[in-house]
């Protein structure tokens, strides 16, 4: 059958087309242009999906592959669902997650409707989950899990999705490529954001803000305050601040203090021990379901709260969109804005937004 | 293995497949052990080989009313352009005499970004608008050349990239006399070439472009051809090949190519013209018949060659993919803007919406197009167009992005 395979250029999509191809598909490769590479952008940086040069590379590997590539324009929906929202979350005193924003918004929603547009039964991608029975599984390779940035794709997308290297690991998916001669075998993984390019994140907020309208003023530094509302010092700007951060605060003490919450108003950061920043329970917005889980219900599961953080065992009540997670053991928060995802062992159930 | 090449190939105006007969002559002449010289040396092999590259100067001089030494071969088409616009701005400039550059928002990219380059050096650029059919208004001209004295070169193509609309050239020259005596013309003739006669003097032109790529001669040349003594800086500095206007050594076997196809082109014009003018007929007629489809460009005045179309409501990179995967190969656009994404210049300039722009498909077909090429086209557009509508590839949250 005829799929698409979502291109990033780097080896993971281009050994996820590999098998497809060699489990006898008819695969086409579709890389999405999602920004324009700053006049900063370094080279030979480790390689950042859908950057100008990864594009030549998902070019290249599917001429290695003998499949035909393409290249579509999303640049204006990426500025908008992903970009602007990311800016407009550090500005409000929120930590926004790009990557689940691209997944839902820009991957498994436009995509999805070209791949159909094409023809295709499927669209694929190189993400490390798994999609079995209609459900999403953490993928095989746990350190390599990828399902904590999918479950916002909801479950119609799903059912269109392939996800060739679930079972696969990431050294394998190395070997693989190096088999079949891909340049980009040994690339090193991609870590920081797409769109930041060689500077940090508060650059691109500062840089787009007035465009969106923003009062610049809020990216001002305003007064980092104690529990009792005591001034310890000053910060840089909201959108510098993260709840859980512990360094670069520059205040006095000698215990260790940490961002417990910001309070946009006041452009006031309150900070406070580590005992401070643990919380019984999370209040979620826009629950997906990507399990059959009903509209009222109270559910036994693991909540894990960043990339790679480590689930943690709680009971989960949901109320149509809304959803109240009580942890067994008080947990460090994590910041409003951030993604909470729900599992069942290493089931995908859903997860929603923190609030805040 | 790449992945192979479409069947039926309607993307003649991006570059034309090599004539069977301008290849033997290549071929030949890259095997000929007699014809390894430089043509530039004095001794009997070079002289040899220089007879090659004046043979073929003749043969390009010939097909658009010049003498050979009004020919400067060069890599291309864009170099052509490049030369003609920088060469020729830059001797006014260095002349005293007025140095800006008047040409259209419609030009090939490279006559409008050597342009917009002009700009920066201090050029000025003046744009003259188009309608919604991309015509030209000749009144429009003159007001514009009496309002700009500063335009020391005027730059308007024969026959547009996109829309394969011809332009009066003639008629246009004659306004530009008239209102400007002064400003030099030069005509972009790359897609008129082998379409319709050019002929620098009947035109009048001082400046003109050719690409033997685009009449199915080899890639990589190209010529400026201008009137004998005008003053063109070179673009680049080393030898005294071309006179001094374009040094470096010269490409024999693509030369000798290019002569041959470009003697080919003027004998056979009539033929492929009429060949052409019969299968786009044909090609608009299944097109009027399709739901939401709109045919753009000037319907009086084209090449015959090149259907500009666009359907509503669809994505026209979408119905290229498509089609491509079905063994059609056409485009969106120009070539030498895909790599952009962006939507054509030539239908914004015209006055289009950006999603209507993008909406587009240029079909263009060639000497050798059969009309079983066009009537799978035809046979395969309403499955495509049913298919990419249906799948709503929603344009809620799109936004046009200026780069």
């Amino acid at each position: 059958m005829r799929i698409v395979c979502a291109m990033s250029g780097g080896v993971d999509s281009s050994v996820a087309a590999a098998l497809l191809v060699e489990a006898g598909h008819e695969v086409l490769g579709l890389t999405m242009r999602l920004y324009d590479a700053g006049a900063r952008e370094p080279t030979g940086r480790a390689g950042t999906c859908c950057s100008p040069a990864e594009i030549d590379q998902a070019r290249n590997a599917c001429a290695i592959l003998g499949i035909p590539h393409y290249t579509v324009d999303e640049r204006g929906r990426f500025e908008g669902a992903v970009i602007d929202d990311f800016v407009r979350a550090y500005a409000s005193g929120r930590t926004p997650n790009p990557c689940v924003r691209c997944n839902e918004h820009v991957k498994f929603g436009p995509l999805l409707a070209r791949a159909r547009a094409l023809g295709a039964a499927a669209l694929a991608t190189g993400h490390y989950a798994r999609s079995v029975d209609g459900g999403l599984w953490r993928a095989a390779d746990a350190g390599k899990d990828q399902s904590y940035f999918l479950f916002a794709m909801g479950l119609p997308a799903l059912a269109d999705v392939v996800f060739p290297l679930g079972t696969w690991l990431k050294d394998q998916v190395r070997a693989k490529a190096r088999a079949l001669g891909l340049a980009n075998a040994d690339a090193p993984d991609s870590q920081e954001l797409c769109f930041v390019g060689g500077g940090d994140h508060a650059d691109v907020v500062e840089a787009r803000a007035a465009a969106l309208g923003i009062d610049v003023a809020t990216l001002a530094p305003g007064p980092i305050v104690d529990e009792s509302g005591a001034v310890l010092g000053e910060h840089a700007g909201l959108h510098r601040v993260t709840v859980g951060q512990r360094r670069g605060l520059r205040i006095a003490g000698s215990e260790p203090r940490y961002v417990l919450r910001v309070i946009p108003e006041r452009r006031a950061v309150v900070v406070g021990g580590a005992e401070a920043l643990r919380v019984e329970a999370l209040a979620l917005g826009d629950f997906r379901r990507l399990a059959p889980l009903g509209e009222r219900a109270t559910v036994r599961a693991q909540v894990q709260i960043r990339h790679r953080g480590r689930p943690a065992p709680a009971t989960l009540e949901l109320d149509g969109a809304a959803a109240r997670v009580r942890f067994d053991e008080p947990i460090a928060a994590a910041a409003a804005g951030q993604a909470a995802v729900v599992y069942d062992g290493d089931r995908v159930l859903g997860g929603g937004w923190i609030a805040g | 293995m790449v992945y192979g090449p479409a069947v039926r190939y309607l993307d003649h105006n991006a570059t034309t497949p090599l004539d069977p007969r301008v290849r033997d002559v290549v071929i030949a002449v890259l095997g000929d052990a007699a014809l390894q010289a430089n043509p530039s040396s004095v001794h009997g092999p070079g002289q040899r080989a220089r007879a090659v590259v004046e043979q073929a100067r003749r043969a390009v001089a010939r097909a658009v009313g010049a003498a050979p030494l009004e020919v400067t071969f060069t890599s291309g088409g864009t170099e052509a352009d490049n030369l003609a616009l920088l060469g020729a701005a830059r001797a006014l400039r260095a002349a005293g005499r007025p140095a800006g550059v008047l040409t259209t928002a419609i030009e090939h990219p490279a006559v409008l970004a050597t342009a917009r380059a002009l700009a920066q050096e201090g050029h000025p650029l003046v744009l003259l608008p188009v309608d919604r059919c991309a015509r030209i208004d000749p009144g429009a001209l003159d007001g514009l050349l009496r309002a700009h004295p500063e335009v020391g070169l005027v730059s308007l193509a024969a026959a547009n990239h996109e829309l394969g609309n011809i332009y009066d050239l003639p008629a246009l020259v004659r306004v530009v006399r008239d209102a400007a005596p002064h400003a030099l013309v030069h005509s972009d003739a790359v897609q008129a070439f082998g379409k319709i006669p050019v002929d620098l003097r009947g035109w009048d032109l001082d400046l003109l472009s050719l690409s033997a790529h685009k009449i199915h001669g080899p890639k990589g040349v190209g010529a400026l051809v201008h009137r004998r003594g005008l003053a063109i800086d070179p673009m680049l500095h080393g030898g005294a090949q071309e006179r001094g206007r374009r040094p470096g050594s010269e490409s024999v076997a693509l030369l000798a190519g290019f002569g041959v196809a470009a003697g080919l082109a003027v004998a056979e014009l009539e033929a492929r013209a009429s060949h052409c003018a019969a299968l786009v007929e044909r090609l608009r007629d299944g097109l009027r018949r399709l739901p939401g489809a709109e045919i753009h460009g000037d319907p009086e005045r084209n090449t015959g060659t090149t259907v500009n179309v666009g359907f509503a409501g669809c994505d026209g990179q979408l119905l290229l993919i498509n089609l491509d995967l079905a063994g059609i190969a056409v485009a969106t656009g120009a070539a030498c803007s895909s790599g952009s994404l962006a939507p054509s210049p030539v239908l914004l300039a015209m006055g289009f919406e950006p999603a209507q722009a993008r909406s587009a498909l240029r079909i263009s077909v060639g000497k050798d197009t059969r009309v079983d090429d066009i009537d799978a086209l035809l046979a395969a557009l309403p499955e495509v167009l049913a298919r990419v509508r249906g799948a709503a590839v929603d344009a809620a949250g799109w936004r046009e992005v200026t780069v």
